[in-house]
This record gives C-alpha cells, sequence and structure tokens, in this order.
C-alpha cells in the first residue's frame, strides 16, 4: 500500500502589527500627558525637639553661632548680622557670612565641629527665602574646584518666633 | 503596440524603524516622569540655593507641608495671606495644628509611639512667605511630637 504523505506547504505567520502599534501610541500619548518637567529640589536639615528651642542647655559646652536677619516693612532684607556685627544686606552679605563662619569652624578637623550649631534669628515678615540664604551660607559651600557640596556645620534651628507687637 | 502588463503590488512599508523610535521615545518618557513628587505643589514657588541638594537616601516617613499664596496667572499675588495647601484646601498656617494632631494620631498608628520622632516634616514653602509662619508651623509641630523638619529648595545651578 502507498503511503500518501500530505504535503505541508511553509506558510509565513505574519505578526498583526496594528494592534501593538495602538497600544504603544497610547502609552507614547500617556506619558507624553502626564510629563511634568519638575526642577530638582533640594533641603536643609534641620532637627528640632521640644524644649531645646532658643534655650541655651547646660549640658551644651558650645552656644550656638547667632545670625540676626532683619527685614523691612515690605519683608525685604535689612540686614545680617554675625555676633553684633553687621554684614550689609546687599548679595554679597550672605558670602560674608559664608566667610565669618568659614573663619570661625578654622579647619575642617575641628573636634567640635560636630558640636557647632547656627541659630537663626529672622524678623517675622521677613522673605523666607533669605533664611534659606542664610542657612545655606551657614552651613556650607560649593568647592570651586569639584562643584561638590561641603559641609562644615550640620546643626541649624530656629530663634523663638518675633511676633509683631499687638 | 503591445502593453507590457503589469503586475499589482501592494506596497509594505517597513515599519521596523518606526516601531525603535516609538520605543526610544516611550522609554525616555518613562524615565523622565517623575512619580514621587505628587505631594509637590505647583502653586508654592520655592526659593532656589546652590547647597540644596536631593538627600542621598530618601525618606521613608514623611508629611510634606506646602505653603504658599494665592497667585493669578501672572504670578502676581492676589491675597496677601500666606496659606497651607492641602489640595483644594486653604488652611491659614496658625490653624494647622489641630492636621498635625491628626496626623500625630495616624503615625503613632501606624509607626508605633516613636513613628511621630522618626517622620520628617518637608516645608515647602513660597520664597516670600514671612518667615514668622514657618517659624509658627515649626512649633505647632514640635508641639504635637514632630522633632525632624527639612526646608526645601529648588537646587540653584550655577
Amino acid at each position: 500500500m502507498g503511503q500518501r504523505r500530505s504535503r505541508v506547504s511553509a506558510t509565513k505567520i505574519e505578526a498583526q502589527m496594528a494592534p501593538m502599534i495602538d497600544v504603544v501610541f497610547q502609552l507614547l500619548i500617556f506619558f507624553m500627558l502626564t510629563l511634568k518637567i519638575i526642577p530638582i529640589e533640594g533641603d536643609f536639615n534641620i532637627n528640632m525637639p521640644l524644649g531645646k528651642q532658643a534655650t541655651e542647655s547646660p549640658d551644651v559646652p558650645i552656644p550656638p553661632i547667632k545670625v540676626r536677619l532683619t527685614a523691612n516693612a515690605d519683608g525685604t532684607l535689612a540686614g545680617v548680622q554675625f555676633r553684633q556685627v553687621s554684614l550689609g544686606n546687599d548679595n554679597l552679605a550672605f558670602d560674608r557670612l559664608n566667610a565669618e563662619i568659614g573663619k570661625l569652624v578654622g579647619r575642617r578637623d575641628n573636634p567640635y565641629l560636630d558640636e557647632l550649631e547656627v541659630e537663626i534669628d529672622a524678623d517675622y515678615n521677613l522673605h523666607y527665602r533669605h533664611v534659606i540664604a542664610a542657612v545655606s551660607a551657614s552651613t556650607g559651600y560649593v568647592s570651586p574646584q569639584t562643584g561638590q557640596v561641603i559641609r562644615y556645620i550640620e546643626k541649624v534651628k530656629f530663634a523663638p518666633p518675633r511676633r509683631p507687637a499687638g | 503596440m503591445r502593453y507590457k502588463q503589469q503586475q499589482s503590488t501592494v506596497l509594505e512599508p517597513d515599519m521596523t524603524p518606526m516601531i525603535d523610535v516609538v520605543f526610544q521615545l516611550i522609554a525616555f518618557f518613562m524615565l523622565v516622569t517623575n512619580f514621587e513628587q505628587t505631594q509637590a505643589d505647583e502653586r508654592v514657588k520655592l526659593p532656589s540655593d546652590q547647597l540644596a541638594r536631593p538627600p542621598e537616601v530618601a525618606r521613608e516617613k514623611v508629611l510634606v507641608v506646602n505653603i504658599g499664596f494665592n497667585r493669578n496667572r501672572e504670578g502676581e499675588k492676589t491675597d496677601p495671606q500666606a496659606y497651607i495647601f492641602e489640595g483644594d484646601e486653604l488652611i491659614p498656617v496658625l490653624d494647622f495644628g489641630r492636621r498635625l494632631k491628626e496626623e500625630q494620631r495616624v503615625a503613632n498608628a501606624l509607626y508605633g509611639p516613636d513613628g511621630v520622632k522618626e517622620m520628617t516634616i518637608e516645608i515647602r514653602a513660597d520664597a516670600e512667605t514671612p518667615t514668622g509662619l514657618i517659624q509658627e508651623l515649626i512649633k505647632l509641630s514640635q508641639e504635637n511630637g514632630f522633632e525632624k523638619f527639612s526646608l526645601r529648595a529648588k537646587q540653584l545651578v550655577k
């Protein structure tokens, strides 16, 4: 008995591209619509347990470095004072503050470096941007050579709010 | 005259390069889309500073507080009073203590009695917010057991 072999012809199966392209375009449109370009945000850490605000505890051997920020009536910066010395109110005031604190901190292997603390004492109506500038100037600088942030003081706290009279 | 009979041919465009490009675009948008900063409020015009760098390790227990002003499309203040934004709700800063008390309860329930101490309050405040209000917020938070704070700012690249 002669065997008959059915001849299977080689057929090319073509994948359906249309649904995949549909889905891919949907995804693309979704990501395009939900995209929000947000600038990179950073932060400054502040540790302020209750009871330590503006109280010089006898346990702390080194008193905080006080930075006083005064404001004009419209909230702009009237002056920066560091250890009762006025550093001005121009753009360079915070650079001067940074230099003064740098001098005070001295070398980076200062044994008291970890215990140093900055206390920001600002007028009530002062714009917050100046406080950020003061915190930044008090805690470190950006190395011009490497672009890395060098921090010399990690501890920052606020004095009690100076509420306006009445 | 003899006409040469032309065969009708269906031209199939090559889809491969297009799919390649589209996948590249999807990969790009997936990478740049930031799903983390959902708590950041766009109405807050943060101050900027060179030293403001993102934390090296992401914080786990965070409460984000957005403080800002009602502004028009040109960015001018329409109300001199600063508010805490919670969705569409505007809460005066000095009235935020009640909300902090609720957060304290939730933190204690979720993380135990020390949960509230481990939680960081991320303050995202408008550059023109009076500093006194930030201090009041910190004081209210301290009264409710919070100890860790972080002041957010845009990273300024020179």
